[in-house]
């Protein structure tokens, strides 16, 4: 059955025609920012010769500022964001498409189909994963000897900085990124997000952030690490610019992500989609989304704020002018500790929402997990001062944010005891998704323990700013999200590809990638208590032998991330062997269709029937009611 | 299938390859290592500290610079020292006027052979807090010596640098005890970065410039 009123084209070839490289795609698009780059550097050259800090330090952050606001323009013009705008105004037609013909071609523009964003997503996410995890082997490199001989002392700084705010900027959106962009319109039942330019626009920002950011090393580098802090960022050299500006981006892209994803929720669901039927994983990237579009603007201004310090003498973080350090520390962290949920919340809705597959019974407490997930969100805006309880904050406010950090394990508690119930004599199908999930939960266990430690005044005091908060994080985002995540990527990219991937592979990943992991990052507990600091590249010579070992487990952590990719590589460009439809035996939605998905998701909108957990329930009915046209019928 | 398979696993390599190359060559980045020259059982350092670099594309900020032993003066704050050696003797040209110490405490001089240094030949063991223009400070090896600036109407002071002794500059030199082998950071603790907030950025974070490492080798 050939659907012709279908909005959407097929593509047509799969090598793209030479004649679009003239065209409005990335390419155009990078030699646009370079040249509106040299372009803004000179105008601000020009401004820069006329304020006081830039002529007496000798600095140019001017111009690298207004060229980094030119760059951003020119990326977004040419990638032809600015083509339908213009030609509204000049009154062409509405459009629900764009830029969805042409193959593979698709992948490198402005493309409106939300699972051609996904893909996008989640491969320029992954690239710069890996960027960030080279990065970590270079720290590992250099903690293998006392007096970090490796790079020069104050390079050291740029190389955590870039890891850590590179690894924390494509994580927030390399969860929402691809799978929230590719699950959501599905699993609600509809064709697409409601707002796909702007899903587009979010997802070539990020790119473009993760670009900028690289920028730092071409401009001396910056001394913050990823926490920005005032008034070492004021005093800094242009590397700062880069981070201030990438991070801005992906302030921006965050907010619009959020939005997109709640508008599309609260208004695009199929008949028959309610509240209680809407898919957990949906949850964990619905109160993702609000915690980002509430913290997220807290980050952008805090931001703009130092670089109007750096430019224009603002001194709103300079305590001899009236301005206050401490009040950058506050602004970063109403964002920061909502940030690390951002991580968070996505990877509890995977878990979740993959472990009833595989135990084959129901999603044990939907409603207790949806209250843990929201009451997570809630209370992370009330614990940031956690962060500053060594930064001089009034003393009796510490047992206030001690007392909420310590409370908001509770609902923590509750996904844990989600999926333990789900478990719980459960004749367990030990897939590789599943096994990434049980890691979750056993990770995330030691990360969210050793906060417990944290969050206590007595013990942060003395455990501040040392490898135990270091190893405290790594646990919660790398062995809890980076776990999810994979778990996530394992399970849905068949569907999302229409390939499988390799099963022997994928399990050798999985196994040297969880033992690795552990090794790497448990004895950093102890070496923190010792009393070894971060972002330091000398330590206590007692500590050697220690950190030589972990520094040996982080490389074959290293080679293990390299299983992953080549089973990328290996399925999805050599092998492809096409997936099955349902290869899980899941109730999902998304598995009810043809993998993958035809571009227009469903041939007539599904009517909902029932949440899609009814593992081993006698009555259950199936997810969906296609209307008597079988599912995909005509791909 | 054979080509298509090499030519990802070459495009891949290379790919790794070229962005292992960038950061190594990036972050690898530093000023030379300058070698003392060794006298007996003593390393000789020669240093100069002066107001402004002076050399575009470089920023024009303060700076150290040190004679490597064929004498020619090098942008570097790398000072590499043979570990055989019994005692580090350096001599400082300073050239540049006075900041001030923000903390009175690091008017005195520590760490050096007899406690004392020598002032345009003038032995001292404290300064006057507010005479520094820079200070050469290693925490690990519990060393400071101050070094107070020129008058700061002196007629012919140095516009850039390296600086020569025809122009108006203090000496100071001092001995220490060669420490064991390792790397040592030395910084000025005069918050002498011009512009900068509190006088802290720029080249007092920057090795090549206030900042620094003894190599110990
Ligand atoms: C191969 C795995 C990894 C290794 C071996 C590793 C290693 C390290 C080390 C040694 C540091 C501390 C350096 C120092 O403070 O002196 C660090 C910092 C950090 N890492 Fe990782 N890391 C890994 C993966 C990740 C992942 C997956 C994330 C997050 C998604 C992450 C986020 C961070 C952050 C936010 C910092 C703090 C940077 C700062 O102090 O500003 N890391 N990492
Ligand atoms: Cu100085």
């Amino acid at each position: 059955m050939e659907s012709a009123s279908l909005p959407v084209s097929r593509p047509r070839s799969d090598s793209p025609p030479l004649g679009s490289l003239l065209g409005f795609n990335v390419v155009s698009a990078t030699l646009l920012a370079i040249l509106a780059y040299y372009f803004g550097h000179k105008i601000g050259a020009v401004i820069g010769h006329h304020t006081v800090w830039n002529t007496s330090s000798d600095q140019d952050d001017d111009a690298v500022l207004i060229g980094m606001g030119f760059a951003i323009l020119g990326w977004i013009a040419g990638l032809g964001f600015f083509n339908y705008p213009i030609g509204r105004i000049f009154g062409r037609p509405v459009a629900l498409h764009e830029g969805n013909e042409g193959g593979a071609w698709r992948y490198l523009r402005l493309c409106t189909d939300h699972k051609v964003v996904a893909l996008q997503y989640l491969v320029a996410t992954l690239f710069f994963f890996f960027i960030a995890g080279l990065n970590a082997m270079f720290i590992r490199a250099e903690l293998t000897s006392v007096h970090g001989t490796l790079f020069p002392a104050g390079n050291y700084l740029t190389l955590v900085g870039l890891h850590g705010t590179m690894m924390l900027m494509m994580m927030s959106a390399g969860v929402i990124g691809p799978l929230g962009n590719y699950l959501v319109p599905i699993l609600i039942g509809t064709r697409r997000m409601a707002f796909p330019r702007i899903e587009s626009l979010t997802m070539w920002l990020t790119v473009l952030a993760g670009f900028v950011l690289l920028s730092a090393t071409l401009l001396g580098g910056f001394p913050t690490g990823w926490t920005g802090y005032a008034p070492l960022a004021d005093e800094a050299r242009s590397g700062i610019d880069a981070y201030l500006v990438s991070f801005g981006l992906i302030g921006i892209s965050l907010v619009l992500v959020g939005l997109n994803i709640i508008v599309t929720v609260m208004t695009q669901r199929a008949p028959g989609m309610t509240w209680n039927r809407l898919p957990i994983v949906v949850w964990g990237f619905v109160t993702t989304s609000i915690l980002a579009v509430l913290s997220a603007p807290v980050l952008a201004a805090a931001l703009v704020m130092t670089i109007s310090d750096r430019t224009i003498d603002s001194t709103l973080f300079v305590s001899s002018s009236g301005g206050s350090p401490l009040l950058w520390d506050e602004l970063f962290w109403f964002f920061g500790h909502p940030e690390v949920y951002i991580l968070a919340l996505p990877g509890f809705g995977i878990v979740l929402e993959i472990l009833p597959v595989f135990a084959r019974k129901p999603l044990w407490g939907y409603k207790l997990a949806i209250s843990g997930l929201f009451g997570v969100a809630l209370m992370s805006f009330m614990v940031w001062q956690h962060h500053l309880f060594m930064s001089g904050i009034n003393a009796n406010l510490r047992p206030f944010y001690m007392f909420s950090t310590e409370l908001i394990s509770i609902p923590t508690g509750f996904i844990f005891l989600n999926g333990m119930g789900t478990m719980w004599r459960a004749k367990i199908r030990f897939t590789v998704p599943m096994l990434f999930c049980m890691a979750f939960f056993f990770n995330f266990l030691f990360g969210g323990l050793s906060g417990v430690f944290l969050s206590d005044v007595p013990a942060d005091t003395l455990l501040h700013g040392s490898f135990f908060v270091m190893a405290h994080f790594h646990y919660t985002i790398m062995g809890g999200l980076v776990f999810a995540l994979l778990g996530g990527i394992y399970y849905w990219l068949p569907k999302m590809t229409g390939l499988k991937l390799n099963e022997a592979l994928a399990k050798a990943h999985f196994w040297t990638m969880f033992i690795f992991f552990n090794l790497t990052f448990f004895p950093l507990f102890v070496a923190g208590m010792l009393g070894m600091p971060r972002r330091v590249s000398s330590y206590n010579a007692a500590l050697h032998n220690l950190n030589v070992f972990v520094s040996a487990m982080a490389f074959f952590l290293g080679l293990s991330m390299l299983l992953f990719l080549w089973n990328l590589v290996y399925s999805l460009v050599f092998k492809r062997e096409p997936a099955e439809q349902n290869p899980w035996d899941s109730k999902g939605l998304e598995w009810q269709l043809p993998s993958p998905v035809p571009a227009y998701n469903f041939e007539r909108i599904p009517t909902i029937t029932s949440d899609p957990y009814g593992y081993g329930e006698p009555g259950a009915v199936p997810v969906a009611d296609f209307g008597g046209v079988p599912a995909g019928a005509s791909a | 299938m054979r080509g298509r398979l090499l030519g990802v696993i070459a495009s891949f390599g290379l790919l790794v390859g070229v962005v292992v190359v960038y950061f190594i060559f990036i972050l690898e980045e530093a000023p030379p290592g300058v070698a003392a020259s060794v006298h007996g059982t003593t390393a000789q350092l020669t240093l100069q500290t002066d107001a402004s670099y002076g050399h575009a594309p470089y920023p024009d900020w303060v700076t150290y610079e040190a004679r490597d032993p064929s004498g020619h003066w090098q942008h570097s704050t790398i000072l590499k020292i043979p570990a055989g050696t019994r005692y580090v003797h350096v001599t400082v040209y300073e050239y540049d006027t006075a900041t001030g110490l923000r903390n009175p405490f690091f008017a005195y001089v520590r760490g050096t052979v007899g406690g004392v240094i020598q002032l345009n030949g003038r032995p001292m063991n404290y300064v006057d807090a507010a005479s520094p223009a820079h200070t050469f400070t290693a925490p690990d090896l519990g060393l400071n010596v101050p070094l107070p600036g020129i008058d700061s109407s002196a007629k012919n002071q140095c516009a850039a640098a390296p600086c020569r002794t025809s122009e108006a500059h203090n000496t100071i030199s001092f001995t220490f005890k060669t420490p064991k082998p390792g790397n040592y950071r030395f910084q000025c603790i005069v918050p002498c970065a011009l512009g900068f907030l509190y006088g802290f950025g720029g080249p007092m974070q920057t090795i090549g410039y206030m900042d620094g490492m003894i190599e110990v080798a």
